[in-house]
This record gives C-alpha cells, sequence and structure tokens, in this order.
C-alpha cells in the first residue's frame, strides 16, 4: 500500500545518506589543505618519511592515481569491510570498532528505555492536568532540563557524586582490578555504568516530555475522545487506551530515531566519563589525529541512524492500523448494508 | 493562560538582556585580562577574584565575560546564517516547485538524516578549530531544518487567494514576492531564529567542549573543556570553574527557549482545547432535589453557557429551559453556532474548558451538576447514550471495532468475555451492519458504516436517553437518509427518549415529536413537530420551513436536501 511505497523510497534515500557519508570521508583529507598524508600518518612520523616512502605510502593508502581511480579503490575498501589502519592503535578499524560498540550500546539502550519511560509518563500526566500548577511545575522543569548541556551534568555528577563523594568510580567502564567472580564483574560494570545512564537520560528526558505532552494535547482535542469520555469509560482508560495509545505514534517514530543519534550524541558524555564506547573512540581519533579511525566511527554512526530509521519505518505498521496491510479481504465495501 | 505566556516570554527576555549585558560591558568592567595570569592559581573567591582563578591563575570572572562575547557571537551568527540560507533556499523551493523543489528537498533529507554531532566533529576537524569553524559547521546542520519549514510556509501562501489572484491578472514573480511572499514568510523568520539561537549556543559548547574552538578565545565551551582537560575536579576550585559557565550557557538556551515559546503560542496558537473538566465545585447550591413531575426523564432549566471573550463571557447557550418526556423524541433545530451542540454536551457535563455554565439540569429529577465525577460515569453510556456527529474523527482510528463497542459495556457491566462478544454482534445487526465488521478497524468503513457503529455504541447498554448530535453531517444524501430512518426505527423498537439535534429540518420532522427552534444561542419557538411546522407565526420558524425546496408532508418519499 501507500507506507510500503514510502518506505521503498525512502531505502533509496539511506543508499543515498550512506553515499553522501563516503563521499564526505573519500572527499575530507583530499580536499583540506596540506598534505593528504599528514591525515593519515601524522606529523612525526611524516617527517621521517623518504619521498620514495611517500610515493609508495600514497598508492598503498589509495592516494595515487586519478581521483576516479582513488573513489573506485576507496569504494571498494569499504564494501569489504576495510576501513584501514587505525593510526593510534596501529590495528585495523573494524576492530576497534568492534571492541568498542557493546559499551555504547550499553550505556545509549539503558538510558533511552529510561529516558523513554520517564518522558513519556511526566508528559501524558502533564497534558492530562493541561494549565495546572503541576503541569507548568513539570513543564518548566523539564525545559529548563533541555537547556543544560549534557556534558555539564555530565561533569556535575562526576565532581559531586564521584570525585566529592566517591560513590561512583571517576572513569572508564570496568576497573583495572577484578576480584575474579561474575557477580564482581557485573557489579563492576554497574557501578561504572550509573553516572553515564543517568546523565544521558537527563539529558534526553525533556525532548521525550515535550513531544508526549504535545502530541497528547493534540489527541485528547479529537473528537474520539469526546466519544469515549460519552460511553462513560473510566479515566484511566481514556487516558491510556484512548488518548496515549494514538499519541504514541509520533513518540515511536522519534524513540527509533533517537537510537540513532544517540550513538553519535553520546559522543560529548562518553568523553566526560572517559567511557570506552564509540563517542569517547571519536574523540580520541580527533584529539590523537588518527583519521582512518574518524572516518570508521562516522561511518558506522552514519549506518547506525539510518539502520534505526529502516527500523522504524519497517515496524511502523504495527502499531498504526492505518498503514497496516491486510491480508484478508473484507469483501467490497458495503456502504448500505 | 495568556497572561502566563507573556510572562514566559517577558523573563525570556530579561534573561537574555542580562547576559547580553555581561558580554558587552563585562570585559570592560573586570579589570582584569582573561588571557594573563593575574593571581595565584586555585585562588578561591575574595574579594579581588570574585570568582578565584584557574589553573594558569587566570581571572575566571574575566573568562566568563570573554566567553559570553565568543559564545553569543557563535550562537546568534549561526542562527541568522543558518535562518537565512535555509529561508532563501525554503522561499526558493517552495515558490519555484518542480525539479528544483525534489532535488532541494532529497538534499535536506540527507542534512537532516546525517548524525548532527560526528558530522560537525568530522567537518570541524578537516577545517583547523576556530570561530569561523563552528559558525560554519554549526551552520551546515541547521539550516536544512529551517529550509524545510519556511518551505512549508512558503507554500501556503503561495496557495492563497490574493497571490493566486495577482498570477492570474499577470503580476510579475518580483511583484508577488515583494508582495505576498516575502511579508507571509519573514514572520516566520523571527521564531525560527529564536529557537536557532537557542540549539547553535548548545552546539557551540559542544563543539567547544570537545576542543573543536579557537585555541586563543575563550568561550564558555572551551573554558569547561580545560576544566575538564586539566582534571579541574581533583582541585578545591572546582565548583568555582564549572559552575559558573555552565549556568551561563543554561540562563541563555532557557531564555531563548521562553522567548520562543512564547513566539510559538502568539502566531500558532494552539487550537482546540479538550473536554477533561476540572475537579468538580458544588457551586449550586440551593437546589431542589427530586425535582421530578411525572413523566418527565430530563429537564432543563434556564442553562446558559458562557465562553471567555475578549476579557467579557459571551453566551452561546442563552437561558434555555426545556424538558424531553419518556419516550418523546424533541428536536433542536439552528443554524450552527446557533448553540445546540453545547446543549449536548452540557446535559452530559462534557462542555470543554474555559466554559462557565448556569442553570439546573435535571436528569431522573436529580441535578446532574451535583454528581461527583463517579456518579457521571455512570450516567454517561448507561442512562444516557451519545451520538456524535459523523465527522471522520468520532471513533478512536487505532482501536478495532469490537473493542470499542465492548469497552462501552464494560464500563457499566461485568460481563464474560463471550456474552460480550454477543451483545457486539447482536447490536450491530440491530444497527444494519455485518457481525463480520466488529475485527475491523474504523478507517475501513465507510462513512454511513462508521455512523452506524457510533449509532450501536450509544445504544449497546439500552439507555434511556440517547443525544444526537447532528448524526448525518458529511454523509451523502441517501446514507442520510438511512441514518434517519434507522434512528426513528430504533427509537421507536426500544421506546427510549431521544434528544435530536440537526440543523437539516426535513430530517428533524420526520423523527421527531416535539421540535425546539434556535437562534443565537435564544431559544425562538417550540412545540409539536406537527403543528410547528404548518401552524407557527414565528417569522424565523417560517423562513426554515418555507426554505424546504420540495413539498414535506408525506415522510417516506422524502427528497432530502443537503
Amino acid at each position: 500500500m501507500k507506507h510500503l511505497a514510502k518506505v521503498k523510497n525512502k531505502i533509496g534515500q539511506y543508499i543515498l545518506v550512506i553515499f553522501v557519508t563516503l563521499t564526505i570521508n573519500f572527499a575530507l583529507p583530499r580536499l583540506a589543505p596540506g598534505d593528504p598524508l599528514l591525515y593519515f600518518f601524522g606529523e612525526t612520523t611524516i617527517n621521517e618519511l623518504t619521498a620514495e616512502q611517500k610515493q609508495e605510502a600514497l598508492h598503498s593508502l589509495g592516494l595515487g592515481g586519478s581521483l576516479w581511480e582513488q573513489y573506485w579503490t576507496y569504494l571498494k575498501g569499504v564494501f569489504t569491510l576495510d576501513f584501514g589502519t587505525s593510526i593510534k592503535y596501529g590495528v585495523a578499524v573494524t576492530e576497534v570498532l568492534a571492541e568498542r560498540i557493546p559499551w555504547t550500546l550499553l550505556l545509549v539502550g539503558t538510558a533511552l528505555i529510561l529516558s523513554l519511560v520517564i518522558g513519556v509518563s511526566a508528559g501524558a500526566y502533564s497534558a492530562w492536568n493541561r494549565g495546572k500548577k503541576r503541569d507548568l511545575t513539570i513543564l518548566t522543569g523539564m525545559l529548563t532540563l533541555e537547556s543544560i548541556p549534557g556534558f555539564w551534568i555530565g561533569m556535575m555528577f562526576l565532581s559531586i557524586f564521584a570525585v566529592q563523594l566517591g560513590w561512583f568510580p571517576t572513569f572508564g567502564a570496568v576497573s583495572m582490578v577484578q576480584d575474579g567472580t561474575t557477580w564482581g564483574y557485573i557489579k563492576d560494570v554497574v557501578s561504572h555504568a550509573i553516572l553515564p545512564v543517568l546523565t544521558i537520560t537527563l539529558a534526553t528526558v525533556g525532548s521525550n516530555y515535550l513531544l508526549t505532552r504535545s502530541s497528547m494535547l493534540e489527541s485528547l482535542g479529537q473528537d474520539y475522545m469526546t466519544v469515549a469520555e460519552a460511553k462513560g469509560i473510566k479515566k484511566r482508560a481514556l487516558v491510556f487506551k484512548h488518548a496515549l495509545r494514538n499519541a504514541l505514534l509520533p513518540i515511536y517514530t522519534h524513540f527509533t530515531l533517537s537510537v540513532g543519534t544517540l550513538l553519535g550524541g553520546a559522543v560529548v558524555i562518553e568523553t566526560v566519563y572517559s567511557y570506552p564506547g564509540i563517542g569517547r573512540l571519536l574523540y580520541e581519533s580527533v584529539t590523537a589525529r588518527d583519521f582512518p579511525m574518524l572516518q570508521g566511527v562516522f561511518l558506522l554512526v552514519t549506518m547506525g541512524v539510518i539502520l534505526a530509521n529502516l527500523i522504524a519505518d519497517l515496524t511502523y505498521p504495527l502499531f498504526d492500523p492505518r498503514v497496516r496491510n491486510r491480508k484478508e479481504e473484507k469483501g467490497e465495501e458495503i456502504t448500505h448494508a | 493562560m495568556r497572561k502566563t505566556t507573556k510572562w514566559i516570554g517577558l523573563t525570556g527576555l530579561v534573561l537574555f538582556s542580562a547576559m547580553l549585558i555581561f558580554a558587552i560591558f563585562g570585559p570592560m568592567m573586570i579589570p582584569y585580562d582573561a588571557y594573563k595570569a593575574s593571581g595565584p592559581p586555585f585562588q578561591s573567591p575574595n574579594l579581588e577574584h570574585l570568582l578565584g582563578t584557574n589553573d594558569m591563575g587566570q581571572d575566571l570572572l574575566a573568562e566568563l565575560a570573554v566567553g559570553a562575547r565568543t559564545s553569543l557571537f557563535i550562537g546568534i551568527a549561526s542562527a541568522i546564517l543558518a535562518v537565512f540560507i535555509g529561508g532563501l533556499i525554503g522561499v526558493l523551493a517552495g515558490y519555484i516547485g518542480g525539479r528544483f523543489e525534489t532535488v532541494v528537498l532529497r538534499i535536506i533529507d540527507i542534512v537532516l538524516t546525517l548524525p548532527f554531532l560526528p558530522l560537525m566533529i568530522v567537518v570541524a576537524v578537516y577545517m583547523g578549530a576556530g570561530i569561523f569553524t563552528l559558525v560554519f559547521v554549526i551552520t551546515l546542520v541547521m539550516w536544512a531544518g529551517k529550509a524545510r519549514q519556511i518551505r512549508a510556509q512558503t507554500l501556503s501562501i503561495k496557495h492563497t487567494g490574493p497571490v493566486l489572484a495577482a498570477k492570474t491578472m499577470g503580476a510579475s514573480h518580483f511583484y508577488i514576492f515583494y508582495k505576498h511572499i516575502i511579508p507571509g514568510v519573514v514572520p516566520i523568520f523571527i521564531p525560527q531564529f529564536v529557537t536557532g539561537v537557542n540549539a547553535a549556543i548548545l552546539m557551540e559548547s559542544s563543539l567547544s567542549f570537545l576542543g573543536m574552538g579557537d585555541p586563543l578565545t575563550k568561550s564558555w565551551g572551551s573554558i569547561l573543556f580545560y576544566a575538564n582537560s586539566r582534571s579541574a575536579f581533583l582541585t578545591e576550585a572546582w565548583m568555582w570553574w564549572i559552575i559558573p559557565p555552565g549556568v551561563c550557557i543554561v540562563i541563555v538556551v532557557l531564555a531563548f527557549s521562553l522567548m520562543g515559546y512564547y513566539l510559538e503560542e502568539r502566531f500558532n496558537p494552539r487550537l482546540g482545547d479538550y473536554s477533561v473538566r476540572e475537579k468538580r465545585k458544588k457551586q449550586l447550591v440551593k437546589t431542589k432535589e427530586h425535582h421530578s413531575s411525572k413523566g418527565v426523564l430530563l429537564s432543563v432549566e434556564s442553562l446558559t453557557v458562557a465562553y471567555p471573550k475578549s476579557g467579557d463571557y459571551r453566551s452561546v447557550v442563552d437561558d434555555i429551559s426545556f424538558a424531553v418526556k419518556n419516550g418523546e423524541v424533541l428536536g433542536i433545530v439552528g443554524e450552527s453556532g446557533s448553540g445546540k451542540s453545547t446543549i449536548a454536551t452540557a446535559i452530559i457535563q462534557q462542555l470543554k474548558r474555559p466554559a462557565k455554565e448556569s442553570g439546573e439540569i435535571y436528569f431522573e429529577g436529580n441535578l446532574v451538576q451535583h454528581f461527583d465525577d463517579e456518579g457521571l460515569r455512570q450516567m454517561r453510556g448507561k442512562e444516557i447514550g451519545y451520538i456524535a456527529q459523523a465527522a471522520m474523527n468520532a471513533l478512536n482510528p487505532v482501536i478495532r471495532i469490537d473493542k470499542q463497542l465492548q469497552e462501552a459495556i464494560r464500563a457499566h457491566y461485568q460481563l464474560s468475555a463471550k456474552v460480550m462478544d454477543e451483545r457486539v454482534v447482536e447490536v450491530l445487526q440491530k444497527v444494519g451492519l455485518d457481525e463480520k465488521w466488529r475485527f475491523a478497524y474504523p478507517h475501513e468503513l465507510s462513512g454511513g458504516m462508521k455512523q452506524r457503529v457510533i449509532i450501536a455504541m450509544a445504544l449497546i447498554n439500552k439507555p434511556k436517553l440517547v443525544i444526537a448530535d447532528e448524526p448525518t453531517t458529511g454523509l451523502d444524501a441517501i446514507v442520510q437518509v438511512e441514518i434517519v430512518q434507522l434512528l426513528r426505527k430504533l427509537q421507536k423498537e426500544l421506546g427510549i427518549s431521544m434528544i435530536y439535534i440537526s440543523h437539516d429540518l426535513p430530517s428533524v420532522l420526520s423523527v421527531t415529536d416535539r421540535l425546539m427552534i434556535m437562534k443565537e444561542g435564544r431559544k425562538v419557538d417550540e412545540g409539536p413537530s406537527v403543528e410547528l411546522s404548518k401552524l407557527s407565526t414565528n417569522p424565523y420558524t417560517r423562513v426554515l420551513i418555507d426554505s424546504i425546496p420540495t413539498l414535506y408532508p408525506k415522510k417516506e418519499t422524502v427528497e432530502v436536501s443537503r
């Protein structure tokens, strides 16, 4: 039906986005001023190279030959999952990425769910009590929360709860020293994750709240709410079954999309907590001028966003019967039954 | 409500002005150079250094003031650029249309799909750290959203009457642009700009915090960057180093959020309210309980409903009294806006805020205004059924028909799933719908079928009174007749009382026993339907009766006009 055609159209767009990302990765080191080798090896190494070695390096990096040849070699590399070698770590970019992904997923996944649950409940509550004092109180609080940069919340938490009070570790995802038990390991991981998860939750809960509130207000104003109320159903069913069920549609889309953006957005918070996820890796590659790594992270995060988009598109019909494809035919529409 | 909005906007303006003054005059007033050591490192706040010093002995307050300039400059400059570029592209795309628009929309989609923070970082790294890099990358990710919204606005203006008229008269593009498009689009530039500054300042702080800022210029974000990378946490000075820049960012961003909220409400007020009432207050004290004359089911006494309008209240229902007897069908007729529907919602106590109601409504001798929430809930759907307008939206679009019907039963009776399903099938048959439709969603039904479902829903608990509020609006002529006939049949069969509200006099005459004519919230005429249609001397009633295009009396061969 219509929805399917829309998804097909979108897939075309996603392919285009990946293509654009690849092109950005390809073009930036070549467009940027100075020696492109600089971006791949760093200054110290470059100064030690002879002219011949440089020539060789150019070729091995796919920087020799015409631009089209270079582009072709580059694309071939990407499709065989060869993103090059990390300058900082000296191993394949993909290897470093694989090591970091689980940590980011742990942080972002937990935080997203928390933020969704809190944001949606608060938003629904607020909308139901629109204009009352408690609505305005929550609204002001959430707007303020929305105005606080996530990394600053992180710095404050770190100073207060980790450094001053010593309740939590100050950096990393696991301690250097382990007691060897599984239970001990889990406790260690959790204690490292609590502050970052809390920070990401606080940094994202505002947008979930605001979206829920406005989308609830929208559905509360609909005719079907008047009709449902006139049936005499209870307040709870009115809020949850009728209003929230409809309001959830845009929230669901927003949620799946934020999964993707958060992969990249966690960069500042992971940096604050020195948490070894994808975001921190991006920051490290910047400071270490590890350009192959930087490109790899950028590509990975883009893929994450696109994957999230695709999941949102494909699963949306589960939540909205109007775009669902009905398998069984219900017979022709009988107007004058 | 409106007053609160104004206050919110004003608060935002004050906060922003304070920060602006700090940014402009701060560096002049503070006697220290933010880039030079002016005291011992990690100095705690004292009279000389109000916020203390950092690890290099630089005055923190001086840093903050210099940082304000940088952060505000970057935020405002990138917002202006993004709105300007996005605006230009959006207006052109909307106005020109065609292939150009398609290409632009595609580009916008791509930019919006790319993860913005990594994109900014990657581009900034190659460009080299600096203020203009920051402005560039923020603009780069921000223009697209602006362009999309401004394009939408352009489109809506492009298709308005005046523009189309100007086009037909051969106006030049320049003229249309200058006279119509620009004045129509520019007002939304302002809220776009405000939300833009908001986002830009947050982005600037994040990027500077990651070390993308100009290493030689301080901004709030870069102060925090240095605090973080030089482990400010471990020192005594952390509070004075970390808190002030954060608070400044929050204040500015909040200021722009508040101003944005104000502008949004002002230019784009949310229409429509919902019908959830305030907790009931017992405002009517002296009442005659058990006010029931024999055979009267519902009696409404001097009901007045008013809505606030420009500081005053305007009555939409003005001192209306009427009664409905057992088994009787009362028609309420009037133009749209005459207050008919308001009476319906007043009876079931579902008036929308901020309506003000006075007068008394007695159902079976009990004053409904005295019912508590639970009492009202039990009355609705069980004692009084409500048939809404056959508008598109009266059924919940995401819930299956049978669930919506069952829910109406479950609100008042506890029955097994099987019995409930039987009830649903039975009532669907009664309204002439095949039982298979109970597994459908509302969008799969035609307008007439949806209206049958709504009727079934109102009748499912065999109420004593049914209020049908324009039950045939929006349906085509043949279906209208069918619905009217169905209602009449069911009313006779079940012996229920009914209030039938419509602006369509012929259909009302065919259903009702008695008739009430309304105009501008007032009752102008009342009487038995047949009598009224033939004998009324009221001029307004006559106008209505005489405007029925065909001779009416034979009910079965009615030609219903729309």
